[in-house]
């Protein structure tokens, strides 16, 4: 019976941490002013620490600016006036699928790559009217008039 | 008369181009001074930036990405100030060791602890990931047990300090993953580790 006990909690301390929410791909680690997600049609006001999801539309006002990590480490700083959408996020080192495309729409912006940027750069996408940005595990400031 | 309509129309251009849909895009070095590499692709063309403050600007899809120009500190960093301001700090890991076969932290590890706290604090960390690991040395199951007693045993310490425990995520690979590859039954102290990585 002790065995039993033994080998289930080793299976139970085995399981990953479970502190996040199912599909959430990164947080909001820095915010001033008013900022905004749109999720689903809906506006919501950002907070700090709030969970951020594939498809979010990140949003500031006038006087915003915001700073959020994702899972792999990648940083996103936004300043006033600028809409960024986490088109696709995929990190799943352990079945080597990974994948990221951020539609860059206005504003200004501070990206720096993470871990995605070292091991398959290739599938990191930025993309503005104008343009598309491949990188290689680098920092970028983008600035986008529209 | 004529020349009172020429300036009107001057200023209407001026103000038109500044309107104008375009990106710019400029290489920054990272918190280590390394600098990695970017290529702006448009309809019209593409262009690489490789080395700090090169800048390319492109207006309009089918526009070609224009020659680099190298742009100054300052002039990038009065552009981009409000994104700077609250521009997360990158993950901060540590690696901490552990004395043969045990659960114990080395004195040179306990000593990193305030720092790993410090580490927190200042990114007002609530993701902090404690990862525990044995060397080769003794059989697969035993060694998956002593790292997961290693990861608890982090995770206690922390805890003690005052880091919540929803705040902490934790994994134990046992012999899996090592920092220095070695053969099977083979001591290697680099290895008898917990990462802990601060987001």
């Amino acid at each position: 019976m002790g065995k039993l006990v033994c080998f289930v909690l080793l299976m139970v301390l085995m399981l990953p941490g479970y502190s996040r929410a199912e599909g959430e791909i990164g947080s909001i680690k820095t915010l001033k002013g008013k900022v905004f997600i749109v999720r689903g049609g809906t506006t919501l006001p950002a907070e700090e620490g709030a969970a951020v999801f594939q498809e979010d539309l990140l949003k500031t006002g006038y006087n915003g600016a915001l700073g959020v990590i994702l899972k792999d480490d990648t940083t996103l700083s936004l300043g006033p006036g600028s809409e960024l959408s986490l088109k696709e996020y995929v990190f799943e080192p352990r079945e080597n699928r990974f994948s990221v495309i951020l539609r860059i729409l206005k504003g200004t912006f501070v990206y720096m790559s993470g871990v995605i940027g070292k091991l398959a750069p290739d599938s990191i996408r930025l993309e503005t009217p104008d343009s598309t940005i491949a990188v290689r595990g680098t920092r970028l400031m983008i600035k986008v008039d529209n | 008369m004529n020349g009172v309509v020429l300036m009107i129309v001057a200023g209407v251009v001026l103000i038109a181009s500044n309107l104008q849909q375009k990106t710019q895009v400029i290489l920054m070095p990272d918190i280590n001074g390394q600098v990695g590499q970017a290529e702006v692709i448009s309809d019209g063309g593409s262009q690489v930036l490789s080395e700090a403050g090169q800048m390319t600007l492109v207006k309009g899809r089918s526009a070609t990405p224009s020659e680099v120009r190298v742009l100054n500190q300052k002039t990038v960093e009065s552009m981009f100030s409000a994104a700077l301001a609250v521009e997360p700090l990158p993950p901060e890991k540590f690696l901490l060791y552990f004395l043969p076969d045990s659960d114990q932290l080395t004195q040179e590890s306990l000593e990193l602890i305030p720092q790993v706290i410090a580490s927190i604090d200042e990114r007002k960390s609530s993701d902090v990931g404690i990862y525990g690991h044995t060397d080769r040395l003794g059989s697969e199951a035993y060694n998956l047990t002593l790292s997961i007693q290693r990861t608890l045993a982090v995770q206690a310490i922390l805890a003690n300090q005052g880091v919540r425990p929803d705040d902490m995520e934790t994994a134990s690979h046992g012999e899996g993953n090592p920092l220095i590859d070695t053969p099977d039954g083979v001591a290697e102290p680099r290895n008898r580790r917990v990462e802990v990585i601060v987001r």
